[in-house]
């Protein structure tokens, strides 16, 4: 055994993915002076359509990570309050709205170029007005899709949704979303003079599944490994950032470099703690403030993270296949949030990964927009496994004060260690 | 003989169209909360962040106090998404269903909704056994447009020099009405009257929805009159409409049309559209104020404010709100916005 991998030993896949993801940024502000359009898409808007009429694009809620990141949240949501809106309200969502309004030497990377289309689904109250608010802006257009609840909501999804989407999200809501997304090609297509290759579109969406099968591959992998031999901290940036980038060979080969780095460490019997004794999931958004948290009940309980949502709703929750491009689309989209937190699609499914990964306990961040946080413990406490819930904001250090305390302490009380 | 008990259908929101319910054969009854009152905290756990009304609601059904054979949820708001999903996980025995009405009228959206009020009409008339019909329809909507129009002598009677009808008697009036009858309902309204001191300042109410009429009497009782709002539990709610139809689908499709010509509650309305509104309304009630209590967490009103301050003031009309009203600050908020609304008259 090679033993415990340094902080320093970075997963190189996921130094290239945020190698990669940086200067892609810097290209964007050349190819919207040279006249391209830019757009703003949400996590959950189809972006595979933008794809494949080579739209670039950015993805909101990534946005808010770097503004995030780079400190220029508050004077962002000081933008928005000074417009007279509230500054409280869907933080992460709104940020690159008020960053827009910062001076360029405050803005992150330089500013996001100013985008010509802003594009979202309606998920919850809010949403439609923040992107309401886009196209107010001199030279960008908003469009709205609809978001439906999940009606039905099978458990034992994850065998079904990349084949026999319609059985696991019904076909009325699927047909709403694909109508919709034609309006939206429609849409895009007069203002861009130039019509969607429905080819191209289904090479994209080729892609997207091959990059979701490499993911699968390195979930299955991980669950597996005994001991964990690399890093959930590495796992993330390595999945998250080709995500954004789908449908691109790229994305296909760098979550290929992932799967490859993983079984490289696994062959060598890398650990990221060789007296590994008990295994958490970690439920919920990660805890990007106090990435050390993850690493800090290695050496006293042995304890390691072996689980995030990033890696395993990436495994599970994007492959749809089918003849139709944009119907299969429609199938990626409709209930992309649904999966991981309507139960009991989402309750059944951390028990399922749970159980997958051999995880002896589970801490669960329960934030303030996550619905169905009591219903999914309840679940994983049904089949033995014991849950600390933390109610509070990844984003805001006070919400989760003194949780390392209260983490050690469940592991002491509640998570036997493995012989 | 006395007739068989109509099956009463709790109604969560405000999607609805009550003339599909009364030809089923069932009683609506919308279930709205209320402004004060616990939330248990299995109620809140479950929910998580989700507007303390919709805490009161569950917390009311977990104490078996919903007196209804079944609930019908409309998704115009998170919290009331939030609120089926957990009683889908909880209470398997309670008849549930969800209406879920797309916002924008495309031709996907129209098709969408119609599916809608076809599994609608599939749960009632599975709930009462009575199969809708041509003659059923034409009563119920007979019967519903009656209701309209005792809605709109309460208008009327709301934006008299001076009103005939205070804020707090209309609301509980409207309430009470999406509970009853038709035939009950138009009793209820046209009974709605009071005198009103010239002297009360003349408000039109914005903001969080009403789900009881606590804080327009509080505010009244400070010397403002509430002449109108553009809420959905208020003159905002889906009372008093029905269509013509000689079928099911007829109907279906006239009712979808009336869906899309709507403003919904801010949760579903663009701000631009929800403060037009505001402000064609307060101009129908020659309101001298706009005022608006927004509550913790019920986060779309106040997204609206900007847009409303701008086109109010365009017609010399001051808009006063309060924002982020955590449960039991109620009536200090109240009382704000009474001192504001009623000093910015008298200045």
């Amino acid at each position: 055994m090679t033993g415990r991998t340094a902080a320093s030993d970075r997963l190189p896949s996921a130094a290239e993915a945020t190698a990669y993801q940086r200067e892609w940024f810097h290209s964007l502000a050349a190819r919207v002076d040279g006249g391209e359009s830019l757009a703003l898409a949400n996590a959950d808007a189809p972006h595979e359509v933008l794809r494949s009429l080579g739209v670039p694009y950015v993805v909101n809620q990534w946005w808010s990570s770097i503004i995030s990141a780079k400190r220029a949240g508050p004077g962002s949501l000081g933008s928005v309050a000074a417009r007279g809106l509230p500054d409280y309200s869907r933080q992460y969502d709104v940020l690159p709205l008020g960053a827009q309004d910062l001076p360029a030497d405050r803005a992150p990377w330089g500013g996001l170029p100013e985008p010509r289309f802003a594009i979202t689904e309606r998920g919850g109250d809010v949403t439609h007005k923040i992107f309401e608010q886009w196209g107010r802006r001199a030279g960008t257009e908003t469009f709205l899709l609809s978001r439906t609840a999940a009606v039905p909501a099978p458990e034992g999804w994850w065998d079904l949704v990349d084949h026999r989407w319609e059985d696991v999200f019904g076909a009325e809501r699927i047909d709403l979303l694909q109508g919709e997304i034609e309006e939206l090609i429609a849409w895009l297509e007069e203002r861009l003079d130039r019509a969607l290759d429905r080819a191209r579109l289904a090479e994209v969406m080729a892609l997207a599944n091959e990059q979701a099968e490499w993911n699968r591959r390195t979930r299955d992998l991980l669950a597996a490994a005994r001991p964990l031999p690399v890093p959930v901290t590495d796992i993330i940036p390595s999945v998250m950032v080709p995500q954004w980038h789908r449908g691109t060979r790229w994305a296909v080969d760098a979550a290929r470099r992932l799967h490859d780095d993983v079984a490289d460490r696994i062959g060598r019997g890398v650990a990221v703690w060789p007296g590994e004794r008990r295994r958490l999931m970690w439920i919920g958004r990660g805890l990007w403030s106090d990435l050390e948290m993850y690493r800090a009940f290695q050496e006293e309980f042995g304890a390691v993270f072996v689980w995030s949502m990033y890696l395993a709703i990436a495994a599970d929750g994007y492959a749809r296949y089918g003849d139709d491009p944009v119907r299969a689309l429609a199938a990626r989209f409709v209930g992309l949030t649904d999966l991981l937190y309507v139960p009991p699609m989402s309750s059944s499914w951390y028990v399922k990964e749970a159980l997958g990964h051999g995880v002896d306990g589970v801490v669960h961040l329960v934030a303030d927009d996550t619905p169905g946080g009591a219903l999914i413990s309840a679940a994983l406490e049904e089949r033995g496994i014991p849950v600390l819930e933390i109610r509070g904001s990844n984003a805001d250090a006070r919400s989760i004060a003194g949780v390392r305390e209260r983490i050690g302490a469940f592991l002491r009380d509640r998570v036997p260690a493995r012989a | 003989m006395t007739r068989p008990r109509r099956p009463v259908v709790g109604i969560v929101g405000n999607d609805v169209p009550r003339q599909l319910v009364l030809a089923s054969g069932a009683t609506p009854h919308r279930v709205t909360g209320s402004w004060t009152g616990d939330v248990d905290p299995v109620a809140r756990d479950l929910l998580g962040a989700a507007d303390a009304v919709a805490g009161r609601i569950l917390s009311q059904v977990r104490a078996g106090r919903l007196d209804c054979d079944a609930l019908v949820v409309c998704a115009d708001s998170q919290a009331n998404v939030r609120l089926f999903y957990v009683l889908r996980s909880i209470a398997p025995e309670l008849p549930l269903h969800l209406v879920d009405l797309p916002r924008a009228p495309s031709t996907a959206a129209r098709r969408f909704a119609r599916f809608q009020f076809a599994g609608l009409v599939a749960f009632l008339t599975g709930l009462t056994g009575q199969a809708l019909d041509a003659a059923a329809l034409a009563r119920s909507a007979d019967a519903e447009r009656a209701l309209g129009s005792a809605l709109e002598r309460l208008r009327a009677r709301r934006r008299a020099e001076p009103p005939q009808c205070s804020g707090a008697l209309a609301l509980e009036a409207l309430l009470d009405a999406a509970r009853l009858d038709p035939a009950d309902a138009v009793v209820r309204v046209d009974g709605a009257r009071s005198d009103v001191p010239q002297t009360a300042v003349r408000v039109h109410l914005t903001g969080s929805s009403h789900p009881d009429a606590g804080l327009y009497r509080a505010l009244e009782e400070q010397g403002c009159v509430i002449v109108s709002e553009d809420h959905d539990t208020g003159d905002g709610a889906w009372l008093g409409v029905a269509v013509d139809a000689a079928t099911v689908e007829e109907a279906i499709d006239g009712l979808v049309d009336r869906h899309f010509d709507r403003v919904g509650g801010s949760a579903t309305a663009s701000s631009a559209a929800r403060a037009l509104l505001t402000r064609d309304t307060a101009l129908l009630g020659a309101a001298r104020g706009v005022g608006g209590v927004i509550r913790e967490l019920d986060e779309a009103p106040a997204w609206d404010v900007p847009d409303q301050a701008e086109l109010l003031g365009e017609i010399g009309v001051a808009l006063h709100v309060q924002t982020r009203v955590h449960p039991g600050d109620e009536l200090r908020a109240v009382r704000e916005l009474a001192r504001d609304l009623t000093g910015a008259a008298a200045a």
